[in-house]
């Protein structure tokens, strides 16, 4: 297992590398010049020369690249063209708004993909209708979802707040970020329901989609398990029905359902972007979306690296997760 | 405790009721079933699996149901589990109970608690039914209640070390040791009844020895009974008290095991043992067999179900659905025909291998053959290919690097070295638990596998052709059985109405007709497909046929069938054969000569009949003692076959060998197949080799 977690970690680290690599290239070969983008079209070829220096951008390009990791490693993601702020601050704001929105999705998403799979599997009475609930939410793109949910519930029925991360003036700036966490933290459980609150739309629209195609894939694993003849074995020494679910079942059926969720995790950090837009969130998407038109390079490549991670680092847990769960995987 | 009473035996007998109304059960049995009929729906279909069965099981026997697939012996299994199907329920009728509980029509909790109270069972395949992810030591406790519990039951199944094999994963237990394992489930909390369902078929033949003993054993010391549900009337015949036959759904026959192997009184148990192979059956000649198969569950015939294959049938027998009565107390049959008229009857020549009166090529092995004459001697390994060399193989080694765990790879020895010399038109019989490597020797010789060191020599120019085990996975699916056999002969410049005419010849000289070439592989049968892979192998009669247990998924009746057959293409195409089997019975028919495999080694080689009547090595004779037989108490060597990861020094056999000393384990020692002094005939691989 230890192993396994090192070949693991060893991987994560190339494909990491293999991403700054991948983002500082299309940054060179982009015909948009950092520094006219910067000082506008009319600025004097000296004080674009003077900036390209300031910049580094008059260095070999292989130096340029290894001042880029370098930088990295100190936790320096480069300065925005845009905001001329260090990435790190700008991103140190809006990184745990989207990791909490994306967090809250995906938890969501497995909590509906679960429940679906039980639900439809021992044909619990009504299940047909949460089926048909999700199906129809899964068909929509999300947007169209956000969109709905907040004519529904903010504009119709008023239970639910339709923009931003909180309404409270001063929310705890604690030490991971996440409001829910941090109001926990600092006690201040007002916070947390607010921002539970605030969550509920978003995190929801996001979770449908995943939701569904997870808890299709572990459905079918279940019907199969059940089927199986250790679940055979386990009725056969009359262990009632739930227990050789419990015990038996889930721990057979998990794996396909993991490869499943570390997909649509990767897919979620795409729709993450597109429902901050919808719900005002002050995330990465946000900040994403005022820095392409204006080709802030540094910003995009410090969005698309910290997502990468983010996705790489969930594929990461999945391939331990999946070892732990079946003894027989062996590296 | 070799239960044999009389009196209540017509018990089984006992007429159809016709409600379901309960009675406590009855003195002296510890499971009824009466009149019970299963039938399944399979998409619009009916699936008439169990037609009006009754039987009791009493305290302390070991009931042996016999029957082939389609029998209906594992639904019965199931009814007493009470584990049918929910959808099946409605379809259900009779009376099934289990101390004195209805396990067909009882709650599901009701059941339930049967199951956790009274019952134990054991399935088939032992990596499949335990949990794969659960260790061994929880699966037990959940039915023994305590870790102190389950290992002593562990300890009481005979698995040495047994705390520490609480803690093992199922994949981490060789196939012996799981079903030692699910059969100390079974016995926990001292079941009145265990249903054990072919508890051995996935088990090599010494292992399954084992498995028989124990459960013989733990019947005598708990006096719990067992359902020993089995396909293999031999294993039956092992342990049983007494033996029921089922046929398409109906009880043929049942009594005491003595009586029914004695006397039989069913026509079909009848069939059923004289196509069974033993280590004595008549090797020259063919081989009897049902004619016919089973007829389908969809739409049985109104009448006795074994009619349309019996050769007594008399026109009574199309309508008349006969229900079994006693033959004699004790002993009941399903046979309209008086028992003495059954037993006067003479097995007919198989009447699809008319042709095949003539005796078996294989004359030069005929008991009377002098074994001090050198000139009879088949050479053991010779040292250059003989002129009538089909396959000549010479110091053959294979080894696969394997994973083993943790990241480490190892070396798998499938075979260490092999030398073997097969004559044109020869049959040799490769005979070997699993990993001893033979059929990896099979795929080396059809070029299916490279061998790392040594060659293979063809005697002709065709390539040898095989044939697999599971005819039906050998088959594409998605292909027609014509286009599957023309497929080979494509390239050889013939006329499209010319290879069908080919194919139409191959597939008669298999016994099937001409329409089976728009057939798929999914719309025939086992034992049909099984002729299908042997008419694509002889479309173009090969030099070598190379047969890979081509009869070990097949009903003992199809398999002497098959068997039949592959003897008489060797005759009419003049092939030679090389026969994988783990069975000495079948090798000993099909084989001109024996070659016993052990952990990548031949360890014996000879004339078929004598190796089986005289084994030299100590292995062989342990095979065949463990060779299911009626009543005679198998030799059980201890242990667990050596692992080919780590075969042992010198002799691998020794640690398992009675004859053993130090010399055997001598990591010098390089030991090959020698000739005999006193049987020239006979090349046997050990330091001590004794004829008896």
């Amino acid at each position: 297992m230890l192993q396994l977690a090192g070949k693991r970690l060893g991987a994560m680290v190339v494909i990491i590398l293999a991403l700054t690599a991948v983002m500082f290239g299309l940054q060179k070969i982009s015909p948009l010049d950092p520094v006219h983008a910067m000082l506008g079209q009319s600025a004097s070829a000296q004080a674009v020369a003077a900036e390209r220096h300031v910049l580094g951008l008059d260095q070999p390009i292989t130096a340029q690249y290894l001042h880029y990791l370098a930088g990295l490693l100190h936790g320096d993601l480069g300065t925005s063209y845009r905001t001329r702020n260090p990435l790190s601050s700008d991103l140190g704001t809006a990184f745990p708004a989207t990791a909490e929105l994306t967090l809250y999705g995906l938890i969501f998403a497995l909590i509906l993909a679960v429940l679906l799979a039980v639900a439809t599997t021992l044909r619990w009475p009504g299940s047909w209708l949460f089926r048909l609930i999700l199906f129809v939410g899964a068909s929509m793109p999300p947007f169209l979802l956000a969109i709905g949910g907040i004519l529904l519930f903010f504009v119709n029925l008023g239970w639910l707040p339709a923009t931003g991360r909180t309404s409270i003036h001063n929310p705890p700036t604690g030490p991971t970020g996440l409001l829910t966490i941090d109001g926990l933290l600092a006690g201040q459980f007002n916070v947390v329901t607010d921002a539970l609150s605030h969550l509920l739309l978003p995190a929801l629209a996001l979770a449908i989609g995943p939701a569904v195609s997870i808890g299709r894939v572990l459905r079918s694993s279940l019907v199969s398990e059940l089927r199986s003849d250790y679940a055979r074995t386990a009725r056969a020494k009359g262990q009632r029905e739930r227990q050789v679910l419990i015990r038996h079942v889930i721990r057979n059926a998990i794996g396909p359902a993991l490869s499943m969720t570390g997909l649509q995790a990767g897919l979620m950090f795409g729709g993450v972007l597109v429902i901050e837009q919808v719900f005002s969130w002050p995330g990465m998407g946000q900040y994403m979306t005022q820095s392409i038109p204006v080709a802030d390079f540094p910003a995009i490549a410090a969005v698309t690296l910290v997502l990468g991670i983010g996705y790489v680092l969930i594929n990461t847990v999945v391939d331990l997760l999946q070892a732990a769960a079946d003894p027989r995987i062996d590296v | 405790m070799r239960h044999v009473s009389s009196g209540e035996e017509e018990a089984g007998a006992a007429p159809p009721h016709p409600d379901v109304s309960f009675s406590p059960a009855r003195p002296g049995t510890v499971a009824e079933v009466e009149n019970l009929a299963v039938t399944f729906r399979r998409g619009n279909r009916r699936i008439h699996a169990v037609r009006g069965v009754s039987l009791d099981i009493r305290p302390g026997e070991i009931l042996g149901l016999v029957g082939e697939s389609g029998s209906g012996k594992s639904v019965l299994g199931m009814s007493l589990l009470g584990l049918l199907p929910e959808d099946t329920l409605e379809h259900t009728s009779g009376r099934v109970a289990v101390a004195g509980k209805d396990m067909l029509h009882g709650s599901a909790d009701l059941r339930r608690r049967v199951r956790k109270e009274h019952l134990g069972s054991v399935f088939q395949d032992p990596m499949t039914s335990l949990n794969p992810t659960m260790r061994v030591g929880r699966q037990v406790i959940e039915a023994a209640g305590s870790t102190e519990e389950a290992v002593r039951l562990l300890r009481a199944v005979g698995i040495s070390d047994a705390e520490r094999r609480m803690s093992s994963f199922p994949h981490e237990l060789s196939g012996g040791l799981r079903q030692r394992v699910m059969i100390a489930m079974a016995v926990a909390g001292n079941p009145s009844l265990v249903i054990a369902d072919e508890p051995t078929t996935a088990l090599d033949v010494m292992v399954q020895s084992q498995v028989l003993t124990l459960l013989r054993s733990l019947v005598d010391e708990i006096g719990c009974s067992f359902l020993l549900i089995t396909h293999d009337l031999g294993v039956a015949a092992q342990v049983a008290d007494r033996i029921a036959v089922m046929y398409a759904g109906r009880l043929a026959e049942s009594g005491p095991t003595d009586t029914v192997l004695r006397s039989a009184a069913h026509p079909y148990s009848l069939g059923l043992m004289r196509s069974r192979l033993s280590l004595t059956s008549p090797r020259t000649g063919t081989l009897s067999t049902l004619r016919g198969e089973v007829p389908s569950p969809v739409a049985p015939p109104p009448g006795c179900p074994f009619q349309p294959r019996c050769d007594l049938a008399t026109d009574d027998c199309t309508q008349l659905l006969p229900d079994p009565v006693p033959v004699i107390p004790g002993h009941l049959s399903a046979c309209v025909l008086p028992a003495e008229v059954v037993r006067a009857r003479r097995p007919a020549p198989d009447a699809g291998e008319q042709d095949a009166g003539e005796q078996d090529a294989g004359g030069q092995d005929a008991p009377q053959a002098d074994a001090a004459d050198p000139e009879s001697a088949v050479p053991a390994a010779a040292d250059a290919p003989g002129a009538a060399s089909a396959v000549w193989v010479r110091q053959i080694r294979r080894t696969f690097r394997v994973k083993a765990g943790r990241g480490r790879r190892k070396d798998l020895q499938a075979l260490r070295e092999i030398d073997l010399d097969v004559a044109a038109g020869e049959s040799v019989a490769i005979v070997g638990e699993s990993g001893s490597g033979k059929s990896t020797l099979l795929r080396v010789m059809a070029g299916l596998e490279r061998a790392d060191h040594g060659e293979v020599v063809l005697g002709g120019s065709t390539r040898p052709q095989m044939v697999f085990q599971d005819a039906g996975a050998s088959l594409t699916p998605w292909m027609t059985v014509g286009a599957l056999i023309d497929e080979r002969l494509r390239g050889e410049g013939l006329s499209r109405a010319e290879r069908q005419e080919r194919v139409v010849a191959a597939l008669a000289q298999v016994g099937l007709p001409a329409e089976v070439a728009q057939a798929r592989s999914r719309q025939l049968s086992g034992g049909q497909r099984q002729r299908v892979a042997l008419a694509r192998a002889t479309v173009i009669p090969p030099q070598v046929l190379l047969c890979d247990e081509p009869t070990s998924a097949l009903d003992v009746s199809l398999a002497a069938g098959v068997l039949n057959l592959i003897g008489r293409l060797r005759r009419q195409l003049g092939m030679s054969v090389v026969f994988v089997t783990h069975d000495l019975s079948v090798a000993r028919v099909v084989g001109d000569r024996i070659a016993v495999m052990y952990l990548g080694n031949i360890v014996e080689l000879g004339p078929a009949e004598r190796v089986v009547s005289q084994p030299a090595h100590p292995y062989t004779k342990a095979l065949l003692s463990a060779v299911p037989e009626a009543g005679a108490a198998p030799m059980v060597l201890t242990g667990e076959p050596a692992s080919p990861l780590a075969p042992p020094s010198g002799c691998a056999f020794h640690p398992r060998c009675p004859l053993a000393d130090d010399a055997c384990a001598d990591s010098e020692l390089r030991l090959r197949p020698v000739r005999l002094r006193t049987a020239h005939d006979r090349a046997v691989a050990c330091l001590k080799p004794e004829l008896i």
